[in-house]
C-alpha cells in the first residue's frame, strides 16, 4: 500500500533543514556591502561602477573556467562566492586601478586564492587578499597611488589629501598630519575604494551580526586589540603615535576585521579560536603600522593568521558537554 | 517568568499546531496485531505463548530476558496465529507475534480500578511493578524503565526530572498526554516518590504548551507533600534529550560518557508515568500508546490512542487515508525519526509519532565553508564538521578521540548546515564501524 510506485524515499536523519544555503549566505553578504559600494561610487565616480562589474564578470569567468579544467561543474559559480571576492577585491583597490591589474588580480584571486586548493572551502587564504597581495607586487605603483574622493558631504571640513594625495595613514605616518574623524567616517580621504566610509562598513557589519552571518568575537577581539595597542603606544609617546581611534577608522581595518577577518572559510571554527585569531591579527596590524615600512597592516595581518588558521582549529575544538564533571569525577572514585 | 534552558540547539518549525488542540481518540481495534519481541534496548524478549494460544487483554506474550529487557503483554483478546521475522522500524529483525483479534470481546473488557496503600509501597516493589507492567522509556530511547529505576546502591538519587518537553517537531502526543491524564501524572509521581523520596521533583514543560504548565501546575497543588516544581523552559529542540533536559531543569551536568544517576538524577517521560499509574491503579500493563499522526501527507491529523502492534495502515486508515503524494514516510519526529520503505511495519512501545511528508526533496550537498554553525549548535559541545570529516576520510581513531560517541544524534548540526552535508549520516556510520569494529 504505496503512495507512489516508486516507493517512499529513504534518507537519513533530521529530515528538516533551516532555510539559509551557502547561495543566501553569500548574496547576504553582498547585500550588507551595498552601501559601501554605493558610496564608493559616489566618492570615485562611475568609473568604480565599472570596475565591480569587470570585476565580478572576471571571477566569475575564472570560476567556471578552472572549474570545468577541473571536470566539475561550472555551475557551481551559482553558490556565490566569486561575486563576493570580486567586490571586496575591488573594494582594496586604488580608484585609478587600471582595468587589466584588476583582471589580473581577480584571475589570481580565483585561481590561486581558491581553486588550486580544490574550490569554495578548502582555500587557507582569503582570496580576495590574495589577489591584493599579488597586485601589490606586480603592479607597486599603481596600488600606492590614491586619488582625492568627490566632495559628496559638504558639511564635512576639508580633508588633507586635496594637498598630499596621501591617504590619512601615510599622512600621519610620514608626514605627521592626521585627517579629521568626521572625514574618515564618511571617508571623504584618500584610500581604497571602498575601505575609506568606514561608517559604512560598520552599518553592514552590524547587518552582518543581526543576520548571524558573523561572530562578534572577531570584530571584537581585533578592533579592541588594536585600540588597546595603539592607545599604549599613544600614552607612552603620543608624539611619534596618533591615538586608537584615529586608527580603528582609518585605512583597511574596518572593512578588514568586518569582512575580510570574518570570512568563514579561512577563520577558525569555535568562539576561543576566533578570539585567538583576532588578537593575533589585530597585534600583527598594530607591528605593522607603526613600525612596519608600510603605513597600513590589515592585509598581510589577515593573511599571516589565516596561514596559522588550521593550527588554531587543531588546538581550540570545544570541550564536550560534560567534559569537565567528568574529570572531577574520576577524581573522586 | 524566567525561563530555563540548555546551551547551544536549534530552533525547528515546530508544526503542532495542527494536533495540539485535537483530543486523543481511540483507533478502532484492529483485526490482526503484529507484536515485537524486540521493542526495547536490550536483549529481545522471550515468548512464553505458543501458536494456538488464546490470549487474553493484559496477559503476558514475552518474557523478559534477563534484566536488562522488558515484557511484553497482549493488548487483546485473540489467538496467535503464527511468529514471522519481520523489521522494526529502525531496521533490526525481530520476531512479531501475530494475534487474530476477537473484537468484541476485545471491546467489552473493562479494566477494574483496584485501591492501593500508598504507604505499603517500598522501592523494590514500585520498581517490581514498572517491571511487570513492561514499562520502557516511552519518549523514544526504548529503554526498560525498571533498568533506570534501580540505581547501584552507591548512587544518592535526590531529584526526579519529569520530561513533558516534547521538543520534536509535529509530536503532541505528551502534550495531550498532560492535559488530558494529568491526575494520573500526578499518582504516578507519588508512587515514584513512595519508592524514592525524591528531594526534589522537577516537571520541565517547555513554554509553548501554557495549558499543560497550567494543567499540571493546579494538580500538583493538590499534593503540597509531594515536593513538586513545574518549570518552564525556553522553546529549544533538543531539550528533551536527557542531558539537555537536566541542565535546563536543574543545572547539573551529566559527566560526558556517563548516566544521569552519577549526578543523582532519574528522567522519566510524561508517557512512562501515564503507563506506570495504569499498572498500579488499574493493573494494565503497557499495551497501548498514543501516536500523533501527521505531516501533509494525511488527510486527518490525530493523536490516536492504539494497541500495540497495530499495523501502519491501520493507523493511516483511522486518519482517512493518504492527501496527495506522500513522499516520505517517518516513524518518530523530523529530527531524529526514521524514514520507513513501505507501511509493512507496527505500532511499537517508542513509535511516538507516525508522519506523511509530501515535500520531501533532497537538498543538493555543496561543499563544507566551514562556518561552523554546527559547531554552534551542538548541544554536546562537539565539532561535527570534524567527525564527518573523520568519517568521509574512514580515519575512525581520530573520529573516536574527538567524542564521537558523545553524539545522540540530535540532527541539529545537519539542520542549520547551509551546505545541506549529511553531519550526522557519516557520525552514525563512524560510531557503527567504531562499535563494529571495537576500535
Amino acid at each position: 500500500m504505496s503512495a507512489r510506485a516508486e516507493g517512499f524515499i529513504l534518507t537519513s536523519s533530521p529530515h528538516d533543514s533551516a532555510a539559509d544555503t551557502t547561495q543566501r549566505i553569500m548574496f547576504a553578504v553582498v547585500i550588507t556591502l551595498l552601501p559601501a559600494m554605493v558610496m564608493s561610487v559616489f566618492y570615485f565616480g562611475l568609473r568604480v561602477l565599472g570596475l565591480y562589474v569587470l570585476a565580478i564578470a572576471s571571477c566569475l569567468v575564472t570560476e567556471s573556467l578552472t572549474r570545468r579544467a577541473r571536470g566539475r561543474s561550472p555551475w557551481s559559480i551559482a553558490d556565490g562566492s566569486a561575486v563576493v571576492t570580486a567586490v571586496l577585491l575591488v573594494m582594496v583597490l586604488p580608484p585609478e586601478i587600471s582595468p587589466i591589474a584588476l583582471v589580473v588580480g581577480c584571475v589570481v584571486a580565483i585561481f590561486l586564492g581558491k581553486e588550486v586548493f580544490g574550490g569554495l572551502g578548502s582555500n587557507v587564504f582569503n582570496p580576495a587578499l590574495v589577489g591584493r597581495a599579488f597586485l601589490s607586487a606586480a603592479y607597486p605603483v599603481q596600488i600606492t597611488t590614491w586619488t582625492t574622493p568627490n566632495r559628496v558631504f559638504a558639511f564635512l571640513p576639508q580633508g588633507i589629501d586635496a594637498q598630499t594625495q596621501a591617504t590619512p595613514l601615510a599622512a600621519a605616518r610620514f608626514e605627521g598630519i592626521y585627517e579629521a574623524l568626521p572625514n574618515l567616517l564618511f571617508g571623504q580621504i584618500g584610500g581604497s575604494i571602498g575601505e575609506t566610509g568606514s561608517i559604512f562598513i560598520v552599518a553592514g557589519g552590524i547587518a552582518m551580526l543581526a543576520l548571524r552571518l558573523i561572530r562578534w568575537e572577531m570584530v571584537v577581539s581585533l578592533l579592541g586589540t588594536v585600540f588597546v595597542l595603539t592607545g599604549i603606544a599613544h600614552l607612552v609617546d603620543p608624539g611619534s603615535f596618533v591615538g586608537p581611534v584615529f586608527h580603528l577608522f582609518a585605512g583597511g581595518l574596518m572593512l578588514g576585521a568586518v569582512y575580510m577577518a570574518t570570512d568563514m572559510v579561512t577563520t577558525p571554527y569555535t568562539r576561543v579560536g576566533n578570539v585567538i585569531f583576532g588578537v593575533g591579527a589585530g597585534t600583527l596590524v598594530v607591528i605593522i603600522r607603526l613600525f612596519g615600512g608600510y603605513p597600513e597592516g590589515v592585509m598581510f595581518a589577515i593573511l599571516l593568521m589565516n596561514a596559522v588558521t588550521p593550527i588554531i582549529n587543531r588546538y581550540t575544538d570545544n570541550r564536550v558537554f560534560g567534559a569537565q564533571s567528568a574529570k572531577a569525577g574520576e577524581g573522586a572514585q | 517568568m524566567t525561563l530555563r534552558t540548555f546551551k547551544k540547539g536549534v530552533h525547528p518549525h515546530d508544526h503542532k499546531t495542527r494536533t495540539a488542540s485535537l483530543p486523543v481518540e481511540d483507533v478502532p481495534i484492529p483485526e490482526l496485531l503484529r507484536i515485537p519481541v524486540a521493542q526495547h534496548l536490550g536483549k529481545p524478549a522471550v515468548p512464553v505463548k505458543q501458536r494456538g494460544d488464546e490470549v487474553m487483554p493484559g496477559e503476558l506474550l514475552c518474557d523478559a530476558d534477563g534484566f536488562v529487557s522488558a515484557r511484553v503483554h497482549s493488548p487483546v483478546h485473540g489467538k496467535i496465529k503464527k511468529i514471522v521475522q519481520q523489521p522494526l522500524p529502525a531496521g533490526r529483525m525481530s520476531d512479531h507475534i501475530e494475534i487474530a483479534v476477537n473484537v468484541e470481546e476485545t471491546q467489552a473488557h473493562q479494566w477494574q480500578r483496584r485501591e492501593v496503600d500508598l504507604d505499603a509501597l517500598d522501592r523494590d516493589t514500585v520498581v517490581e511493578g514498572i517491571r511487570d507492567a513492561g514499562i520502557v522509556g516511552m519518549g523514544g530511547a526504548t529503554f526498560p524503565t525498571h533498568v533506570k529505576f534501580s540505581p547501584p546502591p552507591t548512587a544518592e538519587i535526590d531529584t526526579l526530572v519529569i520530561n513533558g518537553v516534547e521538543c520534536e517537531p509535529y509530536l503532541t502526543c505528551d502534550h495531550r498526554l498532560m492535559l488530558e491524564r494529568t491526575a494520573e501524572l500526578l499518582e504516578a509521581v507519588r508512587i515514584l516518590n513512595r519508592g524514592f523520596g525524591f528531594k526534589r521533583i522537577l516537571f520541565g514543560i517547555e513554554s509553548n504548551k501554557p495549558d499543560a504548565i497550567e494543567a499540571v501546575s493546579r494538580a500538583a497543588a493538590e499534593f503540597p507533600d509531594t515536593p513538586i516544581e513545574i518549570v518552564p523552559l525556553k522553546v529549544k529542540y533538543p531539550q528533551g534529550a536527557e542531558k539537555m533536559l537536566i541542565y535546563a531543569a536543574c543545572g547539573r551536568t551529566v559527566p560526558a560518557g556517563k548516566l544521569p544517576l552519577e549526578i543523582g538524577v532519574i528522567v522519566a517521560n510524561v508517557f512512562t508515568l501515564v503507563a506506570i499509574e495504569d499498572w498500579f491503579f488499574w493493573g494494565k500493563p503497557l499495551i497501548d500508546r498514543v501516536i500523533t499522526v501527521s505531516g501533509d501527507g494525511i488527510k486527518s491529523a490525530r493523536n490516536l490512542r492504539a494497541p500495540i502492534g497495530t499495523p501502519f495502515e491501520d493507523l493511516v486508515e483511522a486518519c482517512g487515508g493518504f492527501n496527495g503524494d506522500v513522499a516520505k514516510v517517518l516513524v518518530g519526529g523530523p529530527m531524529m525519526g526514521v524514514a520507513l520503505p513501505t507501511l509493512d511495519y507496527s505500532l511499537t512501545k517508542g513509535s511516538s509519532g507516525l508522519l506523511f511528508l509530501t515535500r520531501a526533496e533532497v537538498p543538493a550537498e555543496s561543499p563544507c565553508i566551514r562556518c561552523a554553525r554546527c559547531v554552534d549548535a551542538c548541544p554536546m559541545n562537539l565539532m561535527p564538521l570534524k567527525l564527518a570529516a573523520y568519517a568521509e576520510a574512514q580515519k575512525f581513531v581520530e573520529a573516536k578521540q574527538h567524542n564521537l560517541n558523545d553524539c545522540f544524534e540530535c540532527g541539529s548540526c545537519a539542520y542549520v548546515c547551509p551546505s545541506k552535508i549529511k553531519l550526522v549520516a557519516w557520525i552514525r556510520y563512524a560510531k557503527n564501524y567504531v562499535r563494529v569494529h571495537k576500535l
